[in-house]
């Protein structure tokens, strides 16, 4: 890695361009220039990540996309997979890091640089030492620095500026000049920029090196004077802006001609540099670019807001309403950049811009207060999952939309009205959603242009919501299609945002066909967000934890685990108590299934007390319900599980879940006989349920009461009716949740006519630690070892002969048994197989 | 850290002109030999901002002071 730090001037860019054009020979350059002022860790971190796909030929096609919910770390965990999948030596240089400064980005930079793969290399420029841990790279010898010191030039070398220049200066002008700028890189090219051409250059030296100016204000004065006026007032109205090009620059500048006028500046390395490969585009060193601000204001000041508007309109007019508005916050007209914003919030909220706009926000005055602001303030907090705010921000902004015009209110209803409906959506109102969405049923219509976009955006807003509230609350099969709807009018409208937030809900609301079904649509959409970079964020969450679910169901669990983590880090950026609860119900059976039921207890509670922030009722709420009383009952606490059940309305309580929870609670009280009866309603069909799921659990719960019983045929049956029902998804998660496996072990395979799913149910139950019984856990899990030699306890073998069978030693097998009567916490060998007898811990082959 | 604005004074090399000067609209300039003198009563996160400027403007820092104010010299009511 090397770090170039230096004053502004001192030559650090264009050391950086000297140098990327001399790399090459299978060397790959990620070149990352930090925008002046860089307000968002967001739009640095996509920056960064596009230019190392594009290094690598990754992502030429789709440059990642700003998203309302952006996530750090996972960008920036993408950039460290890119680099370590490149096929050559990478660098990535970041240029003018400085500007990132209260951004932050300071920890996931420090990460990415010491963790950064074998052939992948750092080069950063910077005015000052980055607040970036360092030294650890320094004490490795892994960091070279080049400093003020070393980026000056030599008497030699100013010398040989002047020639190649092919100014004709003496040996003490030259001198002169190296001393009154100390080597200063833009001090000497300001003043060989005056002194080519110069009629007098000796005179010229010997005036500056007079002054008592500083270098820069006096050589940038001297410079723009001999410039010809077209010139000059080209680069004073146009230095306002981050970038400029020749028509923008003709508009400012009221002549046409500014295009060539750039190219040769660039040309004559004055200080302007194009910045697209067509050379169309053009920006300014910043030290220049400061300087020039500064003349602008002390020779036009009057024009200075002037400018700002005039951009401000052209930026307008062009489709880029972030530069827009930042220019009229500039002119100072704080009124009209809260209107520009406002009137462009909902379609920048499409495009998952929430972040660009929280940072436009914070640059109005604080205390003066613009009532537009309010839409998008309800934004902001809606993407972030802040549901109270949002709902405070968008009632004063509809109270304000009523003030307006009845143009202007139009547009702001529409805003308001797709507002209305996701943040109904996310509290999961039901009611309000499906109120609000009436107007679906007639075809968009519309005066202008501008009026059947609004409400082609509000049409695919409206579907997303509908068909996401569908699945939510009623898992009704309609959901599906809104959402397809949606995300086809998305696609048409050009807002691939929208499209990947249908799809991800898409995903959820198809678990009502066969889990293969959902998997596929699932990994469908994360597809999909993948292409635009939005795979780690809140958008495609509900894919992400749908895919986790599924894969849990289905027994696979290590590929659950990992999109579960996916989806944990995606929501870091969303705290909304709606998808949260899918997460946290997701997580408890994925714990339960391994059986960790201490685990599971701790999100079924989480996804419970989310439940209770969302207004409606929720389609998982029996389910989840269910989950935590089952998990209480499971760890012995039956107390806590009936006083959970007495607080629960009618409508949960005589749930199929429910009902299979109550019975649960009923084996642990030692109750199989009221077990069986609670099972009745919903093995017979009258208590609802959410999914076939529900029913082969309640045949497994019956086959373990009917086991207690000693009814042995029946038990065998109630087991081969679950594994019928399970057979079509190969559905493994109840089997081992309800601990059903001594169960499935009783039944000779013979006998059952789903002999292999039986086979691979088995196989996961006991690939994994089996459900622990109402004893509680033991005190560590025992290892493989451990449970190989514990299978042996209730055998009459002794010590040596265990050995001998698991060919160990006999102290291994000592070892290992001092070590299961401390984990299990008994003093003898019959006390441990009554323990493990508990635990369930026995039931495997030997 | 300072809550209220205290008196700083930062003094860079070179005389700054007008141009120079109109980046520092909330600081008196002095001229102090060879340097200028700035001078003004700021808050830490404006102080850090002109120290900002002076860097963006490739100015020489060298020094920043902070003019600590002494005990009441003039005597305050209420002495016996």
């Amino acid at each position: 890695m090397t770090i170039i730090s230096a004053p502004a001037g001192s030559g650090k860019s264009s050391l950086l361009r000297a140098w990327a054009d001399r790399a090459g020979g299978g060397r790959r350059l990620a070149v990352v220039q930090v925008r002046r002022g860089q307000q968002d860790a967001q739009d640095f971190w996509l920056a960064v990540l596009g230019a190392v796909r594009q290094a690598t030929g990754a992502g030429e096609a789709e440059p990642p996309a700003a998203t309302p919910d952006f996530h750090e770390r996972a960008v920036a965990d993408r950039v460290l997979a890119e680099l370590a999948g490149a096929d050559d030596e990478i660098t990535l240089v970041i240029d003018d890091l400085h500007e990132l400064g209260a951004a932050g980005g300071a920890s996931e930079l420090t990460r990415l640089l010491t963790s950064l793969p074998p052939r992948a290399h750092v080069v950063l420029a910077t005015r000052h030492d980055p607040q970036l841990r360092l030294h650890q790279l320094r004490l490795a010898g892994e960091l070279a620095e080049l400093r003020a010191a070393d980026l000056r030039f030599t008497e030699g070398e100013t010398r040989e500026l002047l020639e190649a220049a092919g100014i004709e200066l003496s040996a003490a002008g030259a001198e002169l000049l190296h001393q009154r700028t100390e080597g200063w890189a833009a001090g000497l090219r300001l003043a060989t920029l005056s002194l080519a051409g110069h009629p007098d250059p000796e005179r010229f030296v010997a005036r500056f090196s007079g002054s008592d100016r500083t270098v820069a204000e006096y050589l940038l004065a001297e410079m723009l004077d001999r410039q010809p006026d077209e010139v000059q007032q080209l680069l004073l109205r146009t230095c306002l802006l981050d970038r400029v090009n020749g028509e923008l620059a003709d508009l400012l500048t009221g002549r046409p001609g500014s295009e060539r006028i750039l190219l040769e500046l660039e040309d004559a390395n004055a200080f302007v540099v194009s910045v697209d490969a067509e050379r169309t585009w053009f920006r300014y060193h910043h030290l220049f670019a400061d300087l020039l601000r500064l003349e602008l204001r002390h020779r036009l000041p009057e024009e200075v807001p002037e400018l700002h508007r005039r951009a401000a309109a052209w930026f307008t007019e062009h489709g880029q309403v972030v530069e827009a508005v930042r220019h009229t916050q500039a002119a100072g007209d704080w009124a009209g950049a809260a209107r520009l914003l406002a009137d462009h919030a909902f379609s920048l909220m499409l495009d998952g811009q929430a972040q660009t706009m929280q940072g436009l926000l914070q640059a109005f005055p604080p205390g003066a207060d613009h009532p537009e602001l309010a839409l998008v303030r309800a934004i902001v907090d809606l993407m972030a999952g802040r549901l109270e705010p949002a709902g405070a921000h968008l009632a004063v902004a509809q109270a304000y939309a009523e003030t307006e015009p009845p143009e202007r209110q139009r547009r702001l209803r529409v805003a308001i009205a797709a507002l209305n409906l996701s943040l109904a959506r996310r509290r999961g109102h039901l009611a309000g959603v499906l109120d609000q969405v009436q107007f679906l049923a007639s075809p968009v219509r519309g005066e202008s242009d501008e009026d059947i976009a609004l409400g082609s955006d509000l049409r695919a807003v409206a579907l997303l919501n509908l068909g996401t509230v569908e699945a939510w609350t009623l898992g009704r099969p309609e959901a599906e299609r809104h959402l397809c709807e949606g995300a086809a009018l998305a696609r048409q409208i050009g807002r691939p945002y929208l499209e990947v937030s249908c799809l991800a809900q898409r995903g959820f609301a198809s678990k009502i066909h066969s889990f293969a079904t959902t998997a596929h649509r699932c990994r469908e959409a994360i597809a999909l967000a993948a292409r635009h970079g939005w795979d780690a964020e809140p958008v495609a969450a509900p894919a992400l934890v749908t895919l986790a679910g599924v894969l849990t169901w289905t027994g696979q669990f290590d590929e659950a685990a990992g999109w579960l983590q996916r989806a944990a880090t995606a929501l870091q950026a969303d705290s909304g108590p709606d998808i949260r609860l899918l997460l946290d119900i997701t997580a408890g059976i994925f714990q339960a299934g391994r059986g960790r039921h201490f685990d599971a207890l701790g999100e079924f509670t989480r996804a419970e007390q989310r439940g209770a922030q969302l207004e409606g009722w929720h389609a998982l709420a029996s389910q989840s319900a269910g989950f935590l009383l089952a998990t209480q009952a499971r760890l012995g606490m039956t107390a806590e599980a009936r006083a959970q059940l007495a607080g629960l309305d009618a409508g949960r309580a005589s749930s199929g879940e429910v009902r299979d929870a109550l019975a649960v609670i009923l084996l642990a009280e030692g109750d199989a006989g009221g077990a069986l009866a609670a099972l009745g309603e919903v093995l017979d069909g009258t208590a609802p349920v959410i999914g076939y799921v529900t029913l082969v659990e309640a045949h497994l719960l019956a086959g373990l009461a009917h086991r207690e019983l000693g009814h042995q045929q029946a038990a065998e049956q109630a087991a081969e009716r679950a594994l019928e029902l399970a057979e079509a998804d190969r559905l493994i998660l109840p089997f081992g949740m309800t601990g059903a496996r001594e169960l499935l072990e009783a039944i000779p395979p013979h006998r059952t006519a789903h002999a292999g799913l039986l086979a691979d149910i088995l196989s996961v139950l006991r690939g994994s630690p089996p459900a622990g019984g109402p004893a509680g856990p033991p005190l560590a899990e025992l290892s493989p070892g451990e449970l190989r030699v514990l299978r042996f306890l209730p055998t009459n073998l002794s010590r040596p002969e265990i050995a001998s069978e698991l060919s160990v030693s006999v102290n291994t097998v000592s070892t290992h048994v001092r070590s299961i009567y401390a984990k299990l916490q008994v003093g003898d060998r019959s006390a441990a197989v009554d323990r493990a007898r508990e635990l369930q811990l026995l039931a495997g082959r030997l | 850290m300072e809550p209220v604005p205290a008196l700083y004074t930062i003094r860079v090399g070179g005389v700054l002109g007008e141009t120079v000067l109109l980046a520092f609209p909330q600081l008196a300039a002095q001229q102090s030999g060879a340097d200028t003198v700035l001078t003004g009563r700021l808050d830490r996160s404006a102080l850090y901002g002109v120290l900002g400027q002076v860097e963006a403007l490739g100015l020489d820092l060298l020094e920043v002071r902070q003019a600590r104010p002494g005990p009441l010299r003039d005597g305050g009511p209420g002495l016996a």
